[in-house]
């Protein structure tokens, strides 16, 4: 379908808004239309029927009409296979924007008949699933959200070309549902801002005060390093080695993003905010209306990003 | 769309359907040509499992099939020729069967090879090899949707056909209503393409010789029902095309007669009428008990009395006439036929030429000619479908050298040796006789009945006509159903056999070949539709068919419930046995409290019904620790497990 003619489609077709949940795909709801396939067929027995009508081959043409016959019921079949369907609830883990986001929806079948062959999709990518009966079974869909905050999820396709791939029915499941997307994080974010309260001279120059301990001299190191008069004691080049003082608490302040545009702010935070948790450092979230108390792990993570995608635009 | 590879099971089964589709036309081309398609088709199956043949090998193929299949029809392009074109078409585009869509179209494609098969042959043979070519093609698609659908579980080709066979039944209703009452075309649009080798029968030509392959083909040429009295078997005639011109070696039509008003007929007393349904011949030549008095439906009658369609009989036709065997024909011969009919080409035949005058300077009659010339046949020839080949001068070295043949030779020296001398005479052709099939009281008209006589013009009495071949072998004319060919000829076991798939053909010819517009008028009417009102007739088509649909819509959105375990059908009718037996169960009892129940009441089978319970609790509860045999087994016990009768069970209480 071209895009401006798919765009007019979606427009009408039903649920032409989010339902809320569960929802029923009833006849009203299902389309269906011939696949490539289901045209070449039908071209096909075009010709035969003209030409059988044509010639008064009778045998020709009952065996025409019995295959037009089953090709329709094909038709019917494949609407029946979608019309009963019910999505009883839609569950998602939080991603960032612009990554893949599995919808796990829980759909079920009204017992009337099998569903096999049901292929649903938001984007590209489809996921398969087959219904016995009346049972409920979670399909995992994908969908690739642009945008943080708590999203409404788009349409998810249902649609089948059981039971001979001439007819392809679909439908439409448009769940009335908030499902949460992280802020993108910024791609290469500068390294974390360093621990509180230190001069930027000092954090640029990347090296503590305290003496920690001497080791052996290696190519390039500075020579104000050397400690002389222990490489005089042990014979050999000794160089004296700082250790910076990490702070264990750090952090994560709005104002430390100033000058860049807002979503850009956001990212960066989120991207600290994942890096901090990579390498395992406690860090509060210090946000205009909002802050955070230090901590580490998912759930803290979970809340940081939350509220970063949270946050209003600008 | 990706084309992926189809798994081997799936690719299997279109290619099997493939082949059931393409069986029936198979069956139809000639053996040579069938055997080495067929065996095309099989190494391109086995041979390309793997990878495709190369383009150029597949491109080569295909040049030098079409070309061999080209040659074989002498460069004629006919409706065979192009049905044995798609044929191998099919059988190459087998060896680049991989993907989806490729497996698709072969088998779309071989479908139309079972519809082109109903264009060489309309019969129940070619239906009933088409339904399962049908089934199964249905069943292919079923399994590339589902290979689509990346579905790969295998499913038991029992279920599968199964479902093929219940989609093939659930299109009944509809496809009767379509073929019923959808609006038929009166006249066709295009016509139907001719085969480019015909069918043995009546040519329209005759030279001594020609006719061995139509005398030896029991194929029907037509079957008869007379209404009222049927004719002394003498008498059984069917008159095709009058031969008027010799031009040495054969005997041909004259074109003008055709389109001139048919010969004054005076009707005598005796009279028939029936109803003949000819089998298609490609041909425009019709045939008719002598001597017709009307025109048949669906042609004209010459100015010599042949019938003629108005097109050639591509499809089944069937016409009533009315006969009159004692008719008196064209009483007053107009000079052009008396002319036409005694018109010899000179230079050919010299000794019969002088033989006939001098009959005539003996002073014999017209009558006396063709008394003298029969008597002679009887007494001096023999009847051969062995004849020897004639030369130049035909009749000359059938009436003095070999003196031995069959109708043509007879007919065709009977009549030239009239026109020498000076009897207005010509050369009919048609059959004779007939086989009258017991079951249905319908004459059986075969190929091999194919017949050539004379008919001779004498003042007062019109044509008359003589069968020299009847003066020779009149048991070989008349009783030619008693001969070594022929449906009678099996005599005792298989004779019935045949009558009565003979009659099914006619049947099948009579309920399905024969349905066209005015029948489906005649329907129509007895619907009460009037004829002149066709949206009526549409009117009726879609009422119907929208009942049919709703009768198939009903059918395909019922409550499929799922099947019982056998297990489990079989525990619940063990309860209700036992239930009938007088030990009712309480809904929310289990099955080991109520076999401990039923054991206590019957301790006969104590033992047995507390291990089929246990047994039962087993299955219902841990069904995956049980092998399927387990489960079968559980099965059968619990369906030979009884209640034992009252006296028995008091048996066992005393016991």
């Amino acid at each position: 379908m071209a895009n401006p003619w798919r765009q007019r489609f979606l427009g009408w077709a039903r649920p032409r808004a989010p339902e809320a949940l569960p929802a029923h795909i009833d006849r009203h709801r299902v389309y269906v239309l011939p696949t490539p396939f289901g045209g070449f067929i039908g071209a096909l027995l075009a010709t035969m029927l003209l030409g059988a009508l044509n010639y008064n081959n009778n045998p020709a043409l009952l065996l025409g009409f019995l295959l037009a016959a089953a090709v329709h019921n094909s038709f019917v079949r494949a609407h029946l296979n979608l019309s009963g369907l019910r999505l009883l609830a839609l569950q998602a883990e939080p991603v960032a924007a612009g990554t893949a986001l599995h919808l796990h929806c829980l759909v079920q079948g009204d017992g009337r008949r099998d569903r096999p062959a049901l292929l649903l999709d938001c984007d590209h990518i489809a996921a398969g699933a087959a219904l016995h009966g009346a049972d409920a079974q979670r399909v995992a869909v994908q969908w690739t959200p642009a945008h943080r905050g708590w999203q409404q999820p788009p349409r998810i396709r249902v649609q089948t070309r059981f039971p001979l791939g001439l007819a392809v029915a679909w439908c439409y499941f448009w769940p009335r549902a908030q499902v949460l997307v992280y802020p993108r994080a910024e791609r290469n974010p500068p390294p974390l801002p360093s621990a509180v309260g230190l001069g930027s001279a000092q954090a640029q120059h990347g090296r503590g005060d305290e003496l920690h301990h001497l080791r052996d001299y290696r190519n390039g190191d500075p020579l104000r390093d050397v400690a002389w008069k222990s490489s005089a004691r042990a014979g050999q080049l000794l160089v004296r080695e700082y250790e910076q003082p990490i702070a264990n608490e750090m952090s994560l302040i709005w104002p430390a993003t100033h000058g860049l545009a807002h979503e850009a702010r956001i990212s960066r935070l989120a991207a600290w905010v994942d890096m901090a948790e990579q390498q395992q450092r406690h860090y509060c979230l210090q946000l205009p209306q909002r802050q955070i108390a230090a901590g580490r792990g998912p759930a803290h993570r979970h809340a940081c990003l939350r509220a970063l995608a949270e946050l209003g635009n600008a | 769309m990706r084309d992926q590879r189809l798994p081997g099971n799936i690719r299997t089964a279109c290619l099997l359907a493939a082949a059931l589709a393409a069986l029936p036309l198979l069956r139809l081309t000639p053996l040579w040509l069938a055997a080495l398609l067929l065996a095309t088709g099989v190494i391109a199956a086995l041979s390309s499992r793997e990878r495709p043949w190369p383009l150029l090998l597949r491109l080569l193929l295909t040049i030098a099939l079409s070309a061999l299949v080209v040659i074989a029809s002498d460069f004629r392009f006919g409706r065979d020729t192009a049905c044995a074109l798609l044929l191998a078409m099919l059988a190459l585009k087998v060896a680049e069967v991989r993907g989806l869509r490729d497996a698709r179209s072969l088998a779309g494609f071989a479908l139309f090879a079972t519809f082109a098969a109903f264009l060489q042959d309309q019969g129940p043979i070619t239906l009933l090899l088409a339904l399962p070519a049908l089934a199964f093609t249905l069943d292919a698609f079923a399994q590339l949707a589902a290979a689509q659908a990346g579905d790969g579980t295998a499913i038991a080709w029992q279920s599968r056909l199964r479902s093929a066979g219940g989609r093939l039944a659930l299109a009944v209703p509809l496809a009767l209503a379509g073929f019923w009452l959808f609006p038929r075309m009166g006249t066709p649009i295009w016509g139907v393409p001719e085969n480019a080798v015909s069918k043995t029968g009546i040519s329209g030509r005759m030279s001594p010789g020609d006719w061995l392959d139509v005398l030896s083909d029991d194929s029907p040429a037509f079957r008869v029902r007379f209404d009222g009295p049927e004719p002394p078997r003498r008498h059984l005639y069917w008159r095709g095309p009058v031969l008027w011109n010799f031009d040495g070696r054969a005997w041909l039509p004259e074109q003008r007669m055709r389109s001139a008003k048919p010969a004054q007929l005076i009707a005598g007393e005796q009279r028939y009428q029936y109803e003949l349904t000819l089998e298609p011949t490609e041909k425009r030549y019709l045939f008719a008990l002598d001597w017709p008095l009307q025109t048949p439906q669906n042609g004209h009658l010459a100015a010599d009395l042949s019938p003629y369609a108005d097109a050639p009989l591509r499809a089944l036709s069937r016409y009533t006439m009315r006969a009159s065997s004692d008719a008196l024909i064209e009483p007053q011969l107009p000079a052009a036929h008396r002319q036409l009919a005694l018109d010899l080409p000179p230079g050919f035949n010299p000794r019969t030429r002088v033989l006939a005058t001098q009959w005539r300077r003996e002073g014999a009659t017209d009558g006396e000619m063709i008394q003298r010339a029969l008597a002679w046949i009887n007494t001096d020839f023999s009847y051969n479908l062995a004849a020897p080949p004639l030369g130049r001068h035909s009749v000359d070295e059938f009436l003095y050298e070999t003196r031995t043949g069959f109708c043509e030779h007879f007919s065709s020296s009977f009549v030239f040796l009239m026109r020498a001398g000076g009897v207005p005479a010509r050369v009919v052709t048609g059959y004779v006789g007939g086989y009258r099939n017991p079951v249905g009281a319908y004459w059986v008209i075969q190929q091999s009945d194919a017949h050539a006589w004379a008919e001779v013009w004498l003042p007062q009495r019109g044509w008359v006509r003589v069968d020299p071949t009847a003066a020779v072998a009149p048991e070989r004319v008349f009783e030619r159903y008693q001969r070594d060919s022929g449906i009678g000829s099996f005599g005792g076991a298989l004779a019935p056999m045949l009558n009565v798939s003979d009659w099914l053909r006619r049947g099948w010819n009579d309920l399905v070949l024969s349905y066209d517009v005015a029948r489906q008028q005649l329907l129509l009417q007895a619907m009460g539709v009037k004829p002149e009102q066709s949206w009526q007739g549409i009117a009726v088509f879609v009422v119907v068919a929208l009942l049919m649909l709703a009768l198939t819509l009903l059918w395909l959105a019922r409550r499929q419930t799922q099947p019982l375990a056998p297990v489990l059908r079989a525990w619940r009718r063990l309860v209700r046995r036992f239930e009938r037996a007088g030990l009712a169960r309480a809904r929310h009892e289990s099955a080991r409290r109520y076999g401990e129940r039923i054991a206590r009441q019957w301790p006969g089978i104590a033992s047995q019904i507390r291990s089929l319970s246990q047994r039962f609790t087993n299955w219902r509860y841990a069904q995956a620790t049980l092998a399927p045999e387990q489960s079968d087994a559980l099965t059968r016990d619990l369906n030979r497990m009884r209640p034992p009768h009252r006296a028995s069970s008091q048996s066992g209480d005393v016991s």
